[in-house]
């Protein structure tokens, strides 16, 4: 599961509002999965810049909902708010963000899925309104390991940025299995600016953060983490939480 | 080909094309030119001598499933079966005993290399005719379930274990060569062997029942009819099944995805012709008791020294398979269990695992003791008993083929990664 991820809102406006690297695994066909994403921005822009609120203490929860079409593509609804001192809970945005991977029968070496991602966000919390993004997904587990990559490009399509064309913003997770139910490892994420054209290094946003998988049960996903901004640019300090839940809507027979 | 001159069967191990469907042809390694390999019929107590020519690029080995011979020759290198060299020739003689459906495979360690060791081709039914056939029926027939094309996958246990994009019988998918042609009233005697790596199969034919009358070979006391059957990797069920129901049937996995898979052979009566029909049964049906003796006394040959064998699991990573510990031990460091010549030994297999264990001792029969729910059964002889998740049964055996005798789960992913035991004798 993945989906939005930390910057699809430009400089001063970081989209904290799904902080999450993708595996390249869709959901089943006939589940749904449900997933609460949870983001504290507790060192960040403390002031109003060009009609865009702070991201300082905000407390971002984005609801994700995504439904399994087949073995091989699923599609996801997201609903974006924001509750903050003196703005109270605001609904910023939608997203819809359909997905295909490379089935299971190609025997690739590693897991491959494409996501695009089509979105509205209001503009006291993106000068950028309309945005597009597209994800590919590499992801592979070796042993206790497990790595993924999104080097995703965004676009804009309405909004100050609406002539930066495709701006990259990459992704990367690497974890380690302590223990069946308890992974820990790094997550990345970054926006470097205009393809090929990348901003300096002062004006890019990157983001470490140390995240723990909790592996409780095949139905449910969990992730936490804290995130330090690495640049002056970035949000210097996020608390985030993901809890998902899968639920089939077939019942489940043993000659399936 | 006959390589000492003498050989009554030769079989070639080398890398061929399979067809196993219009879409689907694979290469593998397999007994001359065909999976499942030939058919080797044997006469019980007459001696026999086999040829193995191996022309592949691999080390192999063959291991005689279900018969009472030598460690040296039984076909597997943890007894001391000599491994056969790439280009090298072996050549086994041996009286063959104990009567029954048996088969053959290969015996080597394949580990995260699907195309390898049983993932490939190399395995083929073996049968020893009885001295005197006490068998009733008009046709005899021989059905080899079989999974192709395998990877690793994430698993809802948390590990990655092998999956499969085809399944079939005797090398075909459902609909792809030819029926099983067959006539009004015939009594058909189905021999049906599951030489799957990992995966258990449920089998049914639709408009029929089959009359069990063996398990792995050996004659059952309670003969019994049933709609499906259940097959554990290595099992093989000896069934009647009376031709009473004219049309065009389907004789196939009852799970839905594994059928779509292929597994599945068309069964065709005389003068019949149509669209196969299959019939969806709705649960999975299946228990050795129903084929036990009626009950008895506990047996009276002796008592029964016990040996406990807990199966445990042990995680190495999601992107990994599990290990697998006998009573705390991986192979090749599990304990060496030596038993006395003559002494009857009652294993308790404890399962203590998410996973179902089909368990087999080589070079012995074993006798069915207890069922889970603490059921006690009599009279049913196997080389191999599923062992279901979280479960224990209870078997027991005479100690009385000398010689190296390995123990392991039939499951090629779980004895790669250490679910094997090796029983001496004193």
């Amino acid at each position: 599961m993945g989906g939005l991820a930390l910057c699809v809102l430009p400089l001063f406006a970081q989209g904290n509002y799904e902080i999450q690297v993708y595996g390249a695994d869709t959901v089943a066909p006939g589940t749904t999965m449900v997933e609460l994403h949870s983001n504290f921005t507790a060192q960040g822009q403390r002031y109003v810049i060009d009609g865009v609120y702070p991201t300082y203490h905000q407390e971002h929860e984005t609801l994700e909902i995504t439904q399994g079409i087949n073995d091989w593509a699923e599609v996801g609804f997201y609903v974006f708010t924001s509750e903050q001192n003196g703005h109270g809970v605001q609904w910023v945005g939608d997203h819809i963000r359909p997905r295909v991977r490379v089935p299971n029968s190609w025997h690739w070496p590693v897991g491959v899925s494409l996501s695009t991602e089509i979105g509205y966000q209001r503009p006291q919390y993106s000068p950028d309104t309309w945005t597009w993004e597209l994800r590919p997904i590499i992801d592979k587990a070796i042993d206790r390991w497990y790595f993924a990559f999104n080097p995703a490009l965004e676009r804009t399509w309405h909004g100050p940025d609406v002539r930066q064309g495709l701006g990259f913003a990459p992704a990367a997770k690497v974890s380690y299995d302590f223990t069946k139910e308890v992974s820990g490892g790094i997550e990345y994420y970054a926006d470097y600016g205009r393809l090929f054209y990348f901003d300096s290094l002062h004006e890019q946003q990157q983001q470490f953060f140390a995240a723990s998988d909790l592996n409780v049960s095949p139905d449910w996903e969990i992730n936490v983490g804290i995130g330090l901004g690495a640049t002056a640019s970035t949000d210097h300090l996020i608390i985030k939480g993901i809890i998902g839940r899968r639920f089939s809507w077939h019942k489940a027979s043993p000659v399936d | 080909m006959n390589i000492s001159g003498r050989a009554d069967y030769t079989v070639e191990i080398g890398t061929h094309s399979l067809e196993l469907s219009p879409r689907t042809t694979i290469k593998t390694l397999c007994y001359n030119g065909e999976a499942p390999g030939p058919l080797i019929r044997l006469q019980s107590g007459k001696l026999v001598t086999i040829d193995v020519v191996n022309q592949s690029s691999n080390d192999e080995v063959v291991h005689w499933h279900g018969l009472f011979l030598p460690s040296n020759i039984d076909g597997a290198t943890e007894e001391g079966t000599p491994l056969i060299g790439r280009g090298g020739r072996a050549s086994y003689t041996f009286t063959p005993d104990p009567a029954g459906f048996r088969w053959y495979h290969t015996h080597t360690f394949a580990g995260h290399d699907l195309n390898k060791g049983q993932y490939t081709g190399q395995h083929g039914f073996l049968y020893i005719d009885p001295r005197e056939n006490a068998g009733r029926y008009d046709a005899e027939v021989f059905l080899g379930l079989h999974d192709w094309r395998g990877q690793l996958l994430a698993a809802d246990d948390g590990s990655m274990n092998p999956f499969y994009d085809v399944s079939t019988i005797n090398g075909r998918v459902l609909g792809f060569g030819e029926p099983l042609r067959v006539k009004q009233g015939q009594r058909v005697l189905l021999h049906i062997l599951n030489s799957s790596a990992t995966d258990a199969h449920w089998v049914a034919l639709t408009g029929h029942h089959f009359e069990v009358v063996a398990l792995d070979g050996n004659a059952v006391p309670s003969p019994k009819s049933v709609t499906m059957l259940r097959l554990a990797p290595a099992e093989r069920v000896s069934a009647i099944v009376e031709m009473n129901n004219p049309g065009v049937w389907v004789l196939g996995e009852v799970r839905k995805h594994i059928r779509a898979a292929g597994m599945g052979i068309v069964i065709e009566y005389a003068e019949k012709n149509g669209e196969p029909q299959w019939q969806q049964p709705e649960t999975l049906v299946w228990d050795y008791a129903q084929f036990a003796a009626a009950p008895v006394a506990p047996a009276a040959n002796g008592e029964a020294v016990e040996l406990p064998l807990v199966f445990r699991s042990k995680f190495t990573g999601h992107g990994d398979m599990d290990h697998w510990t006998i009573n705390g031990k991986s192979y090749p460091h599990t304990d060496k269990l030596i038993l006395k010549q003559g002494q009857r030994y009652r294993l308790l297999f404890k399962n203590e695992s998410s996973d179902d264990h089909p368990v087999h001792l080589h070079r012995h029969l074993f006798e069915l003791c207890e069922l889970p729910g603490e059921r006690s059964t009599r009279g049913i002889l196997k080389d191999t008993v599923l062992v279901p998740a979280n479960q224990q049964v209870n078997v027991e055996f005479v100690a009385n083929n000398p010689g190296a005798t390995l123990f392991h789960c039939h499951q090629q992913d779980h004895m790669d990664m250490g679910f094997m035991m090796l029983f001496q004798y004193a």
